[in-house]
Formats: C-alpha cells, structure tokens, sequence
C-alpha cells in the first residue's frame, strides 16, 4: 500500500527471520585457560550442516533456551569444516554459566555468522601485525588460520600477545606449530609470577619495540579491551602505520545482532552490523569519548 | 516524492504523488467507511478516548471518535477538553503512534522447545489483522518513513514490521490546528498530507474533502456517497491546513545539526538536562520512531517451553548498555546525550533522515517538560 | 673493541637516538661503550648507586622491585631500543629497581656524569637527549598507567568477548 518501494523488500525474495535459530549441539568443549572454554558445536540441522560458513571476526549469537543469547565470536578456522564450529566462551554471566554447565551431546540455539570480517584481502602482500589482549585473541584466531594457510600470500606475521598473567595466555599449547609456519609470537604479561621468563609490561611495549616489519606497508589487526585498542592505535599510529590500516573488533550490548534492537550502538554505529570489525579512521573520533 | 509514494504497481496511472481529483464526503456519508474497510477484511484502528487521553485503538463507528473533543498541550501537560463545535479530528496528537500497532509493544518472535533429542527453534507464524490506520497525520506518515527505513531498508528486515505494515492501508488527516508542541515545519514534516498515504482527508464543518492517492484508496472511495468537492471546497481545505501550519510557534533549528551535536559531547548543558532528566523513558515510549527492544525468555512452569518476547526498550533504562558486568551509559547524562544525539544526529548517519518528525509528544509527555528543541537551542549557545 | 663509527651506526637504529642530529650522534658515539650481559647479570640494584645510562641493543631486561612478603617483584621488561637506568642521569643515581638482564645482552653504556656535564655544556646536546629522555619517560608512564588499570581483570567493562 503506501510503503515507499525504495524500502520494500521485493515480494518474490523470501525474507530470512533473523530470530530463527539453527539448534546445535555441544561436539567437544576444550577447558582453554581457568573460566574460558572453547566449545565446539555441530549444526543439527541437515539443511544447515555443511552450509555453515563465517568469516574470520564475525560472531555468532548463541541461545541457551531460559537464560539469553550471548554474542561469541567465532574462534575457529573458517576452512576447516562447515559442519561444526568453535566459539570461545569466558564464563562471566547468567548466560555463559549456563552454558558452563552443559555437557557434550547437550544442545543449544545459534544465530549468525553476524557482523563485519578482518580485512583479509587488504592483508595481502603486506607485513600483518596482530595485537592482542586477554581473550581478545579469541576472534583474532580465524584470522591468524587464514594468514597460515595462505602463508605465501602475506609478509611477515607478527602476533604480540598481552595477558594479565602468564596462567591467562589464552591458545598457548597452539603458539609452537604457530610459529613453525610462519608467525612470530611474542607474549607479554601485566603480572608477572615467580616462574615466568617471559615479558613483563603492556602490549603496546611489545609494538613500540617491533623492529621487522614495513610501517608502510603493513595492516594491523586488534581486539581486546578498549583501553589497550586505543593505545595500540596511538602507537601504531607513532610507528608509522596510516590509521586506515588498523583494524580493531569493538563490542558492546549485541543482542538482536542485526541492527535493529538499538542495544549495541556506539555513535553512530551499530556495532553488531556495521561491526564489531571497524577501520580505526573511521571510528577514531568515537574511541574518546566517555560514556558513549 | 514519487519514491515515498505507493509501491509502484499500486499507484494510479496518472498519479505522481499528486493527490487525485477531491472529492467531498458529508460526515453522515463518511460514516459508513467503517463498514467499507471493513468489508474489506480491515480491522480499523483510529482516535478514541481512554483514560483521558486520546489514544488509538480499534473503532468501529463514528461514535468511537473523540467527536467535539480537542486537547491543550504543553510541556509537561497534555489535558482532554471540549470544542464548541463536532469536529472529528480537532485535536493533534496523543500519547500513542502508529508503532504500537507496526512495532507491538510486546511479541513472541521466537520459541524454543525441548524435546527428546534436545531443543528445537522455531519462529511462531504471525498472523496479524489486516489494519485500516484511520486519521494518521503528517508527522506519523514521516514517522512511518523513518521506521520503514528503520526495520525494512536492510540489511536485515524485521518480519512483524515488515508485515503488518505492507498490509496496512493509511487513511491520513490534515491537521486543522497545531498544539504549543508541534514543531512540524522545522522538520519539514507537515502539517500537510504529500504522501505515504491510501487517503488524504481533510476536515470542513460538515464534510471532508478526501483524495485518493492508490488503488485502494480509490476503490474505498468510490464506495461512500461523494461528489467531486467544489473550488470553495478546496479553498476552505487549504486554508485548514494553512491555518494549522500558521498555529506553529515552536522551533527546532536543524542547521547543520548532526555536526553541531557531535561537536559539543561535553557540552555543560548535558550536566543541566541531567539534573531535570527523570530517565523515566516516557519520551521514547511516546515518541512515534524510537525502536528499541529488548527480547525476555519466558518459561513455562517445565522449563520445556520458552518463549522469546520481544517487548520495547529504552536507552533510558539504566541497564541497556549492560557489558560485561558494567554499564557503558551509568550516568543520566550520557543517557539523555545518547537520546538527544541518535535521535538529531547519528539517525541521519544510519538511516539518512532525521529521527525527529516533529510530533512533540517528548515534549507534552515529559514529567518535567523537558523540551528538546529548547535543548538543543541551549547547546548551540556558545559555553562561556 | 666497538669503534666510534659502528656504535654512531648502532645508535642510529635505537629508538631513542634514531632522530638525533649528527652532531649530537657522534658526541653521544664518543662517549659510549658497548657492554655485554650474560644472562642472568644483575646490572644493578634497586637502592644502589649507578652512574650508568644504558640503551639496550639486543636483549631482554627485567626490572624488579622488593616488596617484602612477596619478595622480588618484576614489573617490567625491556628490549632493543630503548632506555635502562634513567635516575642516573634525571636523578640522584639512586636506583628505583633492580635490572636483571634475562636473556644475552648488548647495552651501549653512557657515563651519566659525562652525559650531564655535556649537556651543561652544550644546551643543543641536552635538549635533544633529555627530549628523548622525556618522550621515553613518558611512554613508560602511559604504559604503567595501562598496567594499572588491570584491564584484563575479570567483569570490566570494555574486556572484548567475554561475556
């Protein structure tokens, strides 16, 4: 009747339900580090299995029937198999507690993938820096996959990794086989133990210190806590790298996860759907301001 | 224009958002459009009293119209009162909108059940009356438009809208006075119907003067008892409009307003609005483009069953920017900010419009008529 | 035996000097000398006096402070590029911490006494080094800043996918 026809949908394309959930079911879950998980979960559903396909820092919502949806980014390797999918989940609320108690075999209701990806055909031919804090290396991992796989492709890896403490190195069992094909991983801690050689100090230590790599040619990749992206930005920025190739994974109240449920803006972005992967010149100007 | 008028297939041949040739329709003759709509399958919602306001809800005669009702409004006030004459739609705009019946306040958009290999998801079949939106007035048909862009332009389309609002036929009003809350011109809004409409009625004594505007609203208009409308007709039809848009005091100066706003996140006036501020969320309940919402399980007594209720939110609400254990907007401050800036500012960076229609329910319903227009008006004062 | 020319060359790839000016490069050059820590070299001790500036080439140093009950505590480490002993020149020469070197170590060593009485001497040369001097400073107290805030502590707000 009157809807502008500039809005409409056209009649002959069926229009997705966005709250329609694929059920899966819990295939192994991985005790990563104390209070983070990895769950590995299996489409249930034949019309979903083997269609499921994300790209590297997208994010799934995952429905835990009575408790809620929580937004995990998908921390798998998007090549590896469209039938199942890893999510690295940090128990921290109702949600994720649930979740906690469930057992292999065990279902549960997934949305997605939602969300913007890494830039991974701008990482091309150029040196790639991937920061990362805490568990912010969760939806990094499907990027540092991609980048091994298609090693040829890329100049030099650098992975630098802070943590609070040594015992909160999240996928450290992975670094070795990492580093054999082709990415330096340096690490670094907040707090240090008694037993820990390793770095001691913020992330951004590790980058003012990166000495192989061409600022001019290099694409940076960050997620973790906003504090530490934005520092890592000013420092890449003073290392010489153009804001337009620093890339950090924002988050914030995602809950419908498609941009209509108003929860997760930030400016004026909807960081479900115009995120939560942003181009830091984009959104530079949001990164200060408190409350927002 | 064309664009913002009906789907194509539906528009009049000749029609390029140019109202159709008028006619007049005697108030006795329009009274039977309730039996035309719904003759026609349509569940009719209009303007009815309850509780001392005027609010839609469904009407199914003339009778269910605030007839010879009109309603004083200011900031903070909004009161019901007698008119000295039987006008239909002598008053302009109540504590409802369109939305609660394209949006509804509260519905299951999704279930989950347990079953012996575990859960299963489904999306319920919704199935929604075919609503006839009778009496809808400038302001709410941009207020529609707003929303379209909203829950229909992508990427995702949100089915409920979605379909109760391709069925929905729209049966505007020409406002015949401006209350002291209207800011409708500022916003290029009204007080005229142009488009988005089925019907465009405007109110003379006796009559109306009634353009159709698509199929529909020329097949429902040949059903009722009508003549084309003569030149003083006409005449008098513009000078309602014209009158009503002449009542307008109110307004909001949208110059260069998304960067100005964006330009003064630290503004002190923020500190000051937050001190008035009740963070009641009154003003986006009320207001016809707020689209917020939240999604509550609700469990059957098994906890076999779980339905997933959508029902409006705000970003008044202390906890919706909850994260991680925290609460990104604590403060009343950053609430009202965040309010004020989506709804000038950043709505024109997501959706390409303004958010704002002009209505000035925010004003009106306010418990202590906080007044955005005079808000934004202090913020463009330069800080000393 | 490192000549003046290879350590002028060495400090133009550290991040302290690298923007130096010739001049100020090649007094700086003069006046330096490469050491070598083995690891697990105290270099000096927290409370101690030391009248040596250190810019670090290769390697890994680890600053540690005593705190009684928890003993020696590390609070940070440092590598290639930047700046260790910093209140031999700025301060008393007293030591805030105690440096370890962790791993093999090559330092290039400024005489603080010399280093002040050439920038008393030549303002030119001390307002290039004491800029880098506070630049460093400075970075080092944003970062302990972002130490302080614990940001990976568990239920802050603002800690990426971790609900």
């Amino acid at each position: 009747m009157s809807i502008p026809a500039s809005t409409t949908p056209s009649s002959s394309q069926q229009v997705p339900n966005p709250w329609q959930a694929h059920a899966v079911s819990i295939r192994s879950i991985q005790q990563e580090i104390d209070g983070v998980s990895t769950y590995d979960l299996a489409f249930d559903n034949a019309a979903a299995d083997g269609t499921y396909r994300f790209s590297p820092g997208q994010f799934n919502m995952l429905y835990l029937p009575g408790a809620g949806e929580i937004a995990i980014s998908v921390s798998d390797d998007p090549a590896r198999s469209a039938s199942s999918c890893r999510h690295t989940v940090r128990t921290a609320g109702n949600v994720t507690r649930t979740l906690g108690k469930l057992q292999p075999g065990d279902t549960l209701g997934l949305r997605g993938p939602f969300g913007t990806a890494w830039p991974m055909a701008d990482c091309i031919g150029r040196d790639v820096i991937i920061v990362a804090g805490g568990i912010g290396l969760a939806p990094l991992r499907p990027a540092i996959y991609t980048l091994l796989r298609e090693r040829r492709c890329y100049g030099r890896l650098n992975l630098l990794l802070g943590a609070r403490s040594p015992g909160t190195l999240l996928y450290r069992s992975e670094f070795a086989q990492w580093e054999e094909r082709g990415l330096v991983v340096q690490t670094t801690v907040d707090q240090s133990t008694p037993d820990w050689t390793g770095n001691v100090g913020v992330v951004t230590l590790l980058l003012e210190r990166l000495r192989s790599f061409d600022p001019t040619n290099s694409v940076l990749l960050c997620c973790g806590p906003e504090v530490m992206m934005k520092f890592t930005a000013v420092t890449a920025q003073h290392r010489g790298i153009p804001p337009e190739r620093i890339w950090i994974s924002m988050e914030r109240n995602m809950q419908c996860a498609v941009g209509l449920c108003g929860h997760c803006q930030w400016g004026p972005e909807f960081v479900c759907k115009d995120g939560p992967v942003f181009r830091y010149d984009r959104i530079a100007r949001w990164i200060d301001v408190e409350r927002l | 224009m064309p664009n913002e008028n009906a789907a194509v297939s539906k528009r009049l041949p000749d029609s390029d958002g140019n109202p159709q040739q008028s006619h007049f329709v005697a108030t006795e003759a329009f009274a039977s459009i309730f039996e035309v709509l719904q003759g026609k399958g349509y569940t009719v919602i209009g303007p009815t009293i309850d509780q001392h306001a005027i609010v839609y809800d469904q009407v199914r005669s003339l009778q269910d119209l605030p007839q010879g009702w009109t309603d004083r409004q200011g900031a903070g006030e909004y009161r019901l009162e007698r008119r000295d004459d039987n006008a239909l739609f002598g008053y302009v705009v109540g504590p409802h909108s369109w939305k609660h019946f394209l949006f509804p306040p509260a519905m299951t958009v999704a279930t989950a059940d347990k079953t012996a290999s575990g859960w299963t998801f489904q999306t319920p079949e919704d199935d929604p009356p075919k609503y006839a939106f009778l009496g809808v007035r400038a302001c709410e048909l941009a207020a529609m438009r707003v929303q379209d862009r909203v829950f229909m332009a992508g990427p995702y389309v949100d089915p409920a809208y979605h379909q109760r609002r391709s069925g929905a036929l729209i049966i505007a009003v020409n406002c015949s006075q401006a209350a002291p809350t209207c800011f409708c011109t500022s916003m290029g809004t009204g007080p005229q119907c142009t488009s988005g409409f089925d019907l465009a009625l405007t109110e003379l004594t006796d009559g109306f003067v009634i353009a159709a505007a698509t199929r529909d609203g020329e097949e429902i208009l040949s059903e009722l008892k009508s003549r084309p409308a003569t030149v003083e007709e006409l005449r008098q039809a513009a000078a309602v409009t014209q009158r009503a848009a002449e009542q307008v005091e109110r307004r909001l100066d949208t110059t260069n307003i998304r960067d100005v706003l964006f330009a003064n996140l630290d503004h002190p006036r923020w500190d000051d609005v937050a001190q008035r501020c009740l963070s009641c969320a009154n003003c986006t309940m009320v207001c016809p483009t707020c689209f917020c919402s939240s999604v509550q399980e609700v469990s059957d007594l098994s906890g076999q069953h779980v339905e997933r209720q959508r029902q409006w939110d705000s970003c008044f609400n202390f906890d919706f920017s909850y994260m991680n254990g925290g609460v990104i907007r604590d403060t009343t401050r950053s609430r009202y900010r965040q309010w004020l800036t989506h709804k000038l500012a950043s709505w024109i960076d997501q959706f390409g419009s303004s958010g704002c229609v002009g209505c000035g329910r925010c004003i009106a319903w306010c418990p202590v008529g906080i007044d955005l227009t005079e808000e934004v008006a202090a913020i463009r004062e330069p800080t000393s | 035996m490192v000549s003046v020319a290879e350590t002028r060359y060495l400090l133009e790839q550290l991040q302290f000097s690298a923007n130096f000016p010739d001049q100020v490069l090649h007094r700086l050059a003069q006046t330096a000398k490469m050491v070598e820590m083995h690891a697990g070299t105290v270099i000096f001790r927290e409370g101690s006096l030391n009248e040596t500036l250190y810019l670090i080439h290769t390697g890994r140093i680890a600053l540690e402070m005593n705190v009684p009950g928890r003993g020696a505590v590390r609070i940070l480490t440092l590598g290639p590029g930047e700046m260790l002993a910093w209140s031999a020149l700025v301060g008393e020469g007293r030591m805030t911490a105690t440096a370890i070197a962790i791993a093999e170590s090559q330092l290039i060593a400024l005489p603080a006494p010399h280093m002040r009485e050439l920038c008393e001497a030549d303002h030119e040369f001390g307002y290039h080094v004491m800029r880098e001097m506070a630049a460093a400073l400075a970075r080092r107290l944003v970062a302990t800043r972002l130490q302080l805030l614990d940001l990976f502590a568990d239920s802050a707000p603002g800690t990426n996918h971790a609900q």
